[in-house]
């Protein structure tokens, strides 16, 4: 709602530029009060009457009218982001993708770099089952391991944002599941009626100290069967985002796309068009960065116009979010099309089995990939064990 | 779309329009005309507006460009360089005309990130070889070769996103030199870069042409300083070729032009 404190009365905006170069873009659109200075409070005529006659002016000299109500009906409207809000979500846009998001660092090269990308392939599958699979001990031993790792292969830049983004999440995620997933009254999960309820003797307390309550927080309560949601689903996600980053950061996406081949290739005899999928997974590695870069740009091309939020109604805060949104649309999709020109120029003719794409890195097994084999075989070994000893 | 230049009708006979010096080159055939690497006549473009109506981008233009040499084309924003290029390329059709461009040719686009394709620099120069059958080593050898010649060896594995501008465009040049085309159509190249990496593109495209006699190079350019690499030019205006000749005469018709136009708005 327009903040001029002038209720019931319409304001008016010149829809061309101002022919004042001194004028700020957004000065063409400051709402132009036609009250005058003296003029006490106006009745509902008389603002209708001025409206008309705002009309008249803004025909014959070619203006826009918009008009405001200060009294501000909407709740809603005060939630809308607005003002400075509007601005630092722009900038947080610009600022946050400008941050290398899971992309090769190709120096310092580390061992992981020189482990086969097969190899690493098969870890982060392991890294996806274990957690859902094994003992808590575990669950909480590999976030720890893949941490170290991070710390150790990353740069500190990378592995301190990363670390931090993750683990947050999954801080979230385990506090949330942890003390809510077990809060439900037991009448409403049960459908068996209590043991009081039908005459039977209530269980006896365990011996050896077994509670399953293992911490209460007023009406929040951490049971052993919200230990368990939340341990899984927070370490699962730990695991998966930094493995999946550590495997990005330490392999060249061609490398991972001829991994990924490998392992697909028998799938060509039932009809799997893997060449196809490979191609379009290579493109979707170089296009996430173009979309992204697309996404910061229109952002900042906003934020470099110095629009004065403060002085736009709601409907044209959300014009400019919306403008912003069919920019970065129609810059993708032109994006989309000159590549695939790019494509056609370059020799490629749609069929992926007829244009072979070349890795040409080799892959040929070291000393790291034997370690890295022998650590996998050691950790699902554990992962075994610790379901038979730690019950 | 249309973009085999064995569709196009070709052009067998040398036009009058052609007075430049030609080097002596090897015939290229029956159909294609001896000397020359591209070649079009008559050409027109004209899209249709949302009206309706035809809108002409290109209006009879005509240029011949002999083998083994580096050309300039230049002109005012708008004149229809890149449309004149595209159609070259096979990338547009041209409404009226016939064209004839030796092959294999090799586009490359004004901005870098419509021409890089693949996630890494390796990727990305191998990524037109793909259209040979070539062994792993040859792939390899072809990809450090373009990449020395830009002066982008230490770069075979960074990923693309984490280039500057004026790098993604050497990545770019250099896919178009591993091709070994015979025809290079280079489209306003220096753009995104300084002056330092300007000169060194210029030359790395130089040095292509003087490795081979058979490669031509047609380059969309503003500068007028570039012109000194040239071995011919062209220049265009409103969609039409003006003039069609050496780098001296166009750059003598140039400032004659501007020393006109001076005199006219200090008069």
């Amino acid at each position: 709602m327009n903040s001029t404190g002038v209720r019931a009365l319409p304001t008016l905006f010149f829809s061309a530029p101002s022919p004042n170069p001194s004028h700020s873009i957004r000065k063409t659109l400051a709402p132009l009060k036609l009250r005058p200075p003296n003029l006490p409070q106006l009745n509902r005529k008389s603002s209708l009457s001025l409206t008309s006659e705002s009309l008249k002016i803004a025909r014959e000299r070619g203006f826009g009218i918009r008009c405001s109500s200060g009294d501000g009906g909407s709740k809603w409207a005060r939630w809308v982001p607005k003002g400075m809000v509007a601005e630092r979500v722009l900038r947080l846009i610009s600022g946050a993708t400008s941050s290398p998001i899971c992309q090769y660092v190709s120096s310092p090269t580390t061992f992981l770099h020189s482990v086969d990308p097969r190899i690493k392939l098969v870890w982060l599958l392991a890294l996806v089952v274990l957690p859902a699979r094994s003992h808590i001990v575990m669950r909480f031993g590999l976030v720890i391991y893949l941490a170290l790792l991070s710390i150790w292969v990353l740069p500190k830049q990378l592995w301190m944002d990363q670390l931090g983004r993750v683990g947050l999440l999954s801080g979230i995620l385990f506090v949330m599941l942890g003390l809510g997933s077990d809060v439900a009254p037991s009448l409403v999960q049960l459908r068996t009626p209590p043991p009081a309820m039908i005459n039977l003797p209530s269980l006896p307390s365990s011996l050896s100290g077994y509670s399953y309550l293992v911490m209460k927080l007023g009406p929040l309560q951490l049971t052993r069967k919200g230990l368990s949601v939340a341990s899984t689903s927070a370490c699962l996600t730990f695991t998966i985002f930094l493995s999946a980053s550590l495997c990005l950061a330490t392999t060249t996406p061609e490398k991972l796309a001829s991994a990924l081949r490998w392992f697909m290739l028998p799938l060509t005899a039932v009809g799997v068009p893997v060449a196809e999928i490979i191609l379009t997974l290579l493109l979707s590695l170089r296009f996430i960065n173009l979309v992204f870069d697309e996404v910061r740009n229109a952002a900042l091309g906003i934020v470099a116009r110095r629009i004065n939020w403060q002085q736009l109604t709601i409907m044209e805060t959300f014009d400019i979010f919306v403008t912003y949104v069919r920019r970065i649309f129609k810059n993708i999709f032109s994006h989309a099309e000159q590549i695939s020109q790019a494509m056609i120029v370059r020799g490629f003719r749609g069929d992926s089995r007829n244009h072979k794409i070349y890795f040409l890195s080799d892959s040929s097994l070291g000393i790291a990939d034997i370690i890295a084999s022998l650590c996998l075989v050691g950790l699902i070994s554990a992962a075994i064990l610790s379901e038979v000893i730690l019950v | 779309m249309n973009i085999g230049a064995v569709t196009l009708p070709s052009i067998c006979s040398h036009t009058s329009h052609c007075a430049f010096p030609v080097r002596a080159t090897a015939s290229n055939g029956v159909t294609s005309p001896p000397n020359l690497a591209i070649e079009g006549k008559n050409l027109s473009y004209a899209i249709t507006a949302r009206n309706g109506k035809l809108v002409p981008i290109l209006n009879d233009c005509s240029l011949c460009i002999p083998s083994g040499q580096l050309w300039m084309l230049l002109g005012p924003n708008g004149c229809g360089k890149s449309t004149l290029l595209k159609i070259l390329a096979g990338l547009l059709n041209p409404t009226h005309g016939a064209v004839y461009v030796k092959r294999p040719r090799s586009f490359v686009f004004q901005n870098p990130d419509h021409q890089v394709v693949m996630p890494t620099v390796e990727g990305d120069v191998a990524f037109g070889l793909g259209k040979f059958n070539l062994t792993q080593n040859e792939v390899r050898s072809r990809v450090a070769k373009a990449l020395h010649a830009v002066g982008m060896s230490d770069y075979l594995q960074r990923p693309v996103q984490t280039l500057s501008g004026g790098q993604k465009q050497r990545v770019a040049i250099a896919g178009a030199l591993a091709e070994s085309c015979k025809v290079l159509l280079l489209d306003e190249l220096t753009t995104f870069l300084d002056e330092s990496d300007q000169i060194g593109v210029i030359k790395a495209v130089k040095n292509s042409l003087d490795g081979s006699e058979e490669v031509t190079a047609l380059w969309v350019t503003h500068r007028l300083e570039e012109l000194e690499y040239a071995d011919g030019a062209i220049y265009m205006e409103n969609g039409k070729v003006v003039m069609h000749g050496t780098p001296s005469n166009i750059m003598g018709f140039l400032k004659e032009r501007i020393s006109s136009y001076t005199n006219r708005i200090n008069s």
